[in-house]
Formats: structure tokens, C-alpha cells, sequence
């Protein structure tokens, strides 16, 4: 769908554009462009001389069964389709110089000759500007205007970050001199190297106990283990528990003084990547989470992603540098957790009466991603073998229904569509000053470094007073390119297909990290909603690792494959680093 | 390559008393329905349910794996219209039809004066 026309890539021009243009002087559409006519709602832009006029062949009156062209060098316009006939292609050849033209419906240059779009800078870029003149000026809606400001004044946000500090040779400040004492552990010791390098385990597997139903913990506990950004931060002795709890005063402290799930990571990661393989019980772990989320405390099953939430919410609460400064939300200032995984989405309501639109922001730490919704009748899910040849059904059909399987990008296109509101749903419109009918599209206005998607399993259905889960497989690929469903990519696809102008206000925060994530980690579910079990798949040096509680085992690609994936994790591709075959670090 | 069918025979004139009017023809409907903004409507109608029951995705499927095969540089659009035409026209869902033909033979009623 979105070829790699970034703004800056021009597609090249045939050579009857090529003559054309040089014909014409070099902005031969000037004239079409005061043809340009858009409609709302939807914005689609059209060519019309008139604002009412029928466009019909020249040649056969025909202006309903193909599509239109009106030629660029005499106006008149045909019909061209390439099946039947096509009076544009009669023209272009009849008439030298007579060869481009331009789709009346959907205002995209075309040359006759060629049978293919071709593209000008200057038109597309009248077409888009007439396009978002006609949605009128964006606004916040109340919810999120502290966000909508900050996001708007911080296009130079990576540029003021990025302060220039001399060079100083590195001294131990006094938080460092604690951790050089005697409670520090040797990564690589003499003595244990040896050891190490013959079990041939990467660096930090280690099995988790399973404390009474605790195994969404661990699932949960294993991924952010390896979750690299993390995992850099409490290796590199970012918090340092110690130091922590001494400067909360933890000796005489109460109790809440004392809880920072941020310094129980810290533990949990110098427990895990000792060396020692034992299995490893996060019993300390477990009583502060408890402490942090009362709500929760107790030996039954909990849902792994409400964990992860909830944990993250736990670090930010405790990290959370300074309280008083304003933090941009988002922006992961704040604390490692939202530094790791906090995203900007960006949701745009339009009315579908009048195509105001209005646009907000807001951070998330991960994507909560719908299924589909079940088609044909059959509730069964189908399993990575079944790949049908291509095979069409009466009245649903989707691409990969022909196979039988749901996608990741499927349902990442599914969130990234333009969804057209129930009537029962109607948002007020600014302009209309009345609730209507609105058309709303999300997308992802900034990547975070971990993108985490959850696959929603688990329907809760207060009306019917019942729960369910959707064992419905989900493929998902190793390696993912997001920018399909950045705010710059689906904005450019509501013009249609066209060079879009780089325009500076639509930036994308993070624009100088690439758009490729590595998948990382797999939490799985299997069983039923209430008797069921999480395991973890790791993904280390290109090898994968089993994480089933206390038991950790090397698998084959093709067993994570056919996993039922809960919730995946994807890292930055710049952050991911691929091993060679030597060990010794992960 | 196939010809298109013929438009259907104009049906016989009405026995009404006032029937200056014949059925209209497929260019007066036409017109009908780009000077009222029916057609618009429809059109946006008939993407969004294209657009539900997959059918763009299919579409975009074929055009993906046609473009995979002949390599990017070595197709124009009107190879893929040819290539997904024929598959396409055939895999409208008929609920889809169904919907589009109600609303024109909606649209006529009320018009017809």
C-alpha cells in the first residue's frame, strides 16, 4: 500500500510527462488547478470545470460504466477502460502532445500512452492544500488539551533535549560509590565463566517459581526482563536499590517509604542475571505489586496484561522524577517505564456533515487490538496449517479468511481504518454546534521504543453477565514495519495516491528512529478464561526460549509461530542487537 | 476481451393516461443521481461496505502479489485493472448488491414525480 514515497522521493516521470513538461513550461496543471473541487464529506477532490458539471466521453457520450479522463492539453474528456475501449487512449494517439490527462473522479494524473498514474509535485500539492482547506483548522476537543498543546509546541522538543554537555572523565558520584561496595556481584567472575560458557544459555534465563496462579506474573516478569531498553537501565545500574531506599530514608521510614517497585525490579534483574540458573521465587516482588494493587492481592489468577499495566503504573508512581516540573506526557520524562513504551496516538473525529474535523492526542503504553469478529458461522479457530487455496465465500470474505488466519497487520490496519460511527454514537461537531454522524481514525502520531500489542482474548460482557475467551489464532511476524500506521502515513491516504508535500507540522516525534520493530517476546495463553496458564517465548541471540515458570527450554521458530499469542513485543530494530554466535553477553 | 452487454430494451410504453413520461434512460438516471448528490452518497456507501465485508483487502491482496510477481517498475495501473476486474466484478458480495439496488430503486421512487 504505502510505497516508500516519504516526501522526498519523487516517482520518476515517463517520458511523455517528460515532453510534456517541457512543452508547457515546468508547471504545466497551473490551469487544473482552478478545477480542483472538493466535496465533503470525505474530502474527496474532484476536476470539474463547473462545480456541476456531468462529465461525459466526448466521443461516446458514456458517463457512468468507466472511468473518465479529461485531457490535460485540450480539456476534452473520454472514457478509458483498458478491458473494452478507451476513447482517451484513441486521442492520445490520434493527437501527438495529447497524451497526459487527469482522472476526473479522483484528481490523479494519468498518462494515456503509458497506461499508468504519473505524478507532479506542484498539482498534488494544490490538491492536498484545496483537500485540507476544506477540513478547516484542527482543534483539541476539552479532554486533552494540555496534551494537544504540548504536542503542538514540541516539534523542537528533540532539538531542546539534546543540550550539549563537555566531556568530563567519569568518577564514581556517591549513589555509585554504594554499588562498588561489597554488595555488587561480579558479572563475569573467573570462577563462574566457565561454567557459564558451557551451559551454553544466554545471559539472565533463569526460571521463575510459580507462587500459587502466579504465572501471569512471570510471563509478564520475563518479557520485561529482556525488553532491551529495560533491561540496559537496571543492568546499568540506573536505579540502584540501595541507594534508593537509603535516600527515602527506608531504616526509619514507614512502610510506603519503603515500597518502590522500581528497586524490586532492580533486585529481580541482579537475581536473574547472577549466573545462577536455579529457579529463581519473586516472592518480595509479588508482596510490593500486592501492596501497590490492593484490588489484586490475591492467589487466583489475575490477567498477565492488567499486570503489566498496573506494574508500569507502579514504576511510574514511585520514579516519577519531579513532581512539580510539567512533564510532556508521552515524552517518557517522567519515568523508565514511559520512557520505554509510551507512545503518542492520534484519534481524528470527522463530521460527516459538514468535515470539520477534529484531532487529539494521547499517550499509551501499549495497542489493545480487536480480533475479527467471527464469520461463516464456524467458531472453530483454524490453525497455521490449514491454508486454503484462494477460495471465495458468498458473502464475507477477507484476504486472509481465504487462509483461514488473522493477521497482526490485519488488525493493526483494522485500528488504523477510518470507522464510521453508529448513529447511536453521534460526537458533537464545533461547527454544527449539534451531535452527528462522525467518521474517526486512529493513528500513531509517535512509536515508543517497546511497542507491546495486546490481543483482546478476554470479552467481558456485563449485559450477559459472562466472560469468554477467543482462542482464534493470530499470526504474527518476526520483524514489523510501523510506519503504515503512523499519523503521516494514513493522512496521506486520505489523498489519494499522490506525492504528498513534507509538511513540517505533521512530523512525527520520533521521525529520526526508523519504523522497524523486532519481535523480542511472546506471552501466550492457553486453556480456558478461568483455568488457564501464561508462558513466555524469548527471543535471544535469534534462538528461541521457552519460559514456562521454573522451566526454561530451547524451542524451534516454528512452535512460536503456531503459538496463540496474548500480547507481543516488539523493540526498535536499532535497539535490538543480533549476537553472533559468540556468548558471554545478551 | 468482452464487450459489455447491451443495455436492456426500453420497456414497453405504459397504459397510463399521462404517460408523456417514458422510463427514464440509463443516462437520465445518471444524471439524476450526479445532480441530486445520490451518487456521491452511494459511492461512499458502497466503499465503506466494500471496505467491512474485505473486499478492498482482497483487492489489494491481488494487486500486492501481481506487483510481487511482475516486480514494481514493470506495472502500470491499467495491467492491475485488468488483472483484479474480472475476480473482483465476481466477488461483490450479492448482500452488497442488494443494498446498492434498494437505495437506487429508493432514490427513483421519490424523484419520480
Amino acid at each position: 500500500m504505502s510505497s516508500k514515497i516519504n516526501g522526498h522521493v519523487s516517482p520518476q516521470p515517463c517520458p511523455h510527462l517528460l515532453v510534456f513538461r517541457s512543452r508547457n513550461g515546468p508547471k504545466p496543471f497551473r490551469a487544473l488547478q482552478d478545477c480542483i473541487r472538493v466535496k465533503p464529506p470525505g474530502g474527496r477532490a474532484a476536476i470539474r470545470r463547473e462545480p456541476t458539471e456531468v462529465p461525459r466521453c466526448g466521443t461516446c457520450e458514456e458517463s457512468s460504466r468507466s472511468r473518465l479522463y479529461a485531457c490535460v492539453a485540450c480539456a476534452a474528456v473520454f472514457c478509458h477502460a483498458p478491458l473494452l475501449h478507451s476513447h482517451a487512449s484513441d486521442h492520445s494517439l490520434s493527437i501527438p502532445g495529447h497524451e497526459i490527462a487527469v482522472d476526473v473522479d479522483r484528481a490523479e494524473l494519468f498518462c494515456c500512452a503509458c497506461g499508468d498514474q504519473v505524478y507532479d509535485r506542484d498539482f498534488d500539492a494544490a490538491v492536498v492544500l484545496a483537500q485540507t482547506v476544506n477540513a478547516t483548522a484542527t482543534t483539541s476537543t476539552s479532554g486533552s488539551t494540555a496534551m494537544q498543546c504540548s504536542v503542538a509546541g514540541s516539534q523542537p522538543e528533540n532539538l531542546r533535549k539534546r543540550r550539549r554537555v563537555d566531556y568530563r572523565p567519569w568518577e564514581p558520584d556517591s549513589g555509585e560509590h554504594i554499588s562498588r561496595g561489597n554488595q555488587s556481584i561480579p558479572l563475569l567472575d573467573a570462577a563462574n565463566a566457565s561454567l557459564v560458557s558451557s551451559t551454553q544459555q544466554p545471559w539472565g534465563l533463569r526460571g521463575l517459581n510459580n507462587l500459587g496462579n502466579t504465572c501471569f506474573m512471570n510471563s509478564i516478569l520475563q518479557a520485561l526482563l529482556h525488553t532491551p531498553p529495560l533491561r540496559n537501565y537496571f543492568l546499568g545500574d540506573r536505579h540502584n536499590r540501595y541507594y534508593c531506599q537509603q535516600k527515602n530514608g527506608a531504616i526509619n521510614g514507614t512502610k510506603n517509604s519503603r515500597l518502590c517497585l522500581a528497586c524490586d525490579m532492580d533486585a529481580l534483574f541482579s537475581a536473574v542475571f547472577s549466573g545462577d540458573r536455579t529457579p529463581y521465587s519473586p516472592a518480595k516482588f509479588l508482596y510490593s505489586w500486592w501492596q501497590h494493587a490492593a484490588n489484586l492481592a490475591s492467589y487466583e489468577q489475575q490477567d498477565a496484561h492488567e499486570f503489566f499495566i498496573s506494574m508500569l503504573e507502579g514504576i511510574h508512581e514511585k520514579v516519577e522524577k519531579d513532581k512539580r516540573k510539567f512533564q510532556s506526557p508521552g515524552s517518557g520524562d517522567c519515568c523508565i517505564a514511559h520512557r520505554v513504551f509510551s507512545g503518542i496516538l492520534r484519534s481524528d473525529v470527522m463530521c460527516m456533515v459538514c468535515g470539520f474535523t477534529s484531532t487529539t492526542y494521547d499517550p499509551c503504553v501499549d495497542i489493545s487490538l480487536d480480533l475479527e469478529p467471527n464469520q461463516g458461522g464456524s467458531g472453530k479457530s483454524s490453525s497455521a496449517k490449514s491454508l486454503n487455496s484462494f477460495n471465495v465465500e458468498a458473502d464475507c470474505m477477507r484476504p486472509n479468511q481465504n487462509c483461514g488466519i488473522s493477521t497482526l497487520k490485519g488488525c493493526l490496519e483494522r485500528f488504523t481504518r477510518a470507522e464510521k460511527l453508529g448513529s447511536d454514537q453521534k460526537l458533537f461537531c464545533q461547527k454544527c454546534q449539534v451531535r452527528q454522524e462522525s467518521l474517526k481514525q486512529m493513528s500513531i502520531r509517535k512509536l515508543p521504543l517497546v511497542s507491546c500489542f495486546h490481543v483482546k482474548r478476554f470479552e467481558h460482557s456485563s449485559i450477559r453477565k459472562m466472560s469468554r475467551k477467543v482462542d482464534r489464532y493470530l499470526q504474527f511476524p518476526f520483524s514489523l514495519d510501523m510506519a503504515p500506521y503512523l499519523s503521516s502515513s494514513i493522512l496521506r491516504s486520505r489523498f489519494g495516491n499522490r506525492i504528498f508535500p513534507f509538511d513540517g507540522d505533521e512530523q512525527d516525534a520520533s521521525n529520526d528512529l526508523s519504523t522497524e520493530f523486532e519481535l523480542f517476546a511472546v506471552v501466550t495463553h492457553s486453556g480456558r478464561l478461568d483455568a488457564g496458564h501464561y508462558v513466555t517465548y524469548l527471543r535471544l541471540s535469534n534462538q528461541w526460549y521457552k519460559c514456562d515458570d521454573a522451566w526454561i527450554t530451547q524451542v524451534n521458530e516454528s512452535i512460536v509461530r503456531a503459538a496463540q499469542g496474548y500480547m507481543m513485543f516488539y523493540v526498535q530494530k536499532v535497539l535490538y542487537y543480533k549476537e553472533s554466535e559468540n556468548q558471554g553477553t545478551s | 476481451m468482452s464487450r459489455p452487454p447491451p443495455p436492456p430494451p426500453p420497456p414497453p410504453p405504459t397504459t397510463n393516461k399521462d404517460q408523456q413520461r417514458q422510463n427514464p434512460s440509463l443516462q437520465e438516471i445518471n444524471i439524476k443521481l450526479i445532480q441530486s448528490g445520490e451518487k456521491e452518497r452511494l459511492k461512499e456507501l458502497l466503499r465503506e461496505r466494500l471496505l467491512e465485508c474485505g473486499w478492498i483487502d482482497e483487492m489489494k491482496a491481488l494487486c500486492r502479489a501481481f506487483t510481487r510477481k511482475k516486480g514494481r517498475n514493470n506495472v502500470t495501473v491499467d495491467d492491475l485493472v485488468h488483472v483484479i476486474s474480472p475476480k473482483g466484478r465476481a466477488s461483490i458480495p450479492d448482500s452488497v448488491k442488494a443494498k446498492l439496488l434498494q437505495r437506487i430503486r429508493a432514490f427513483l421512487a421519490s424523484t419520480a414525480d
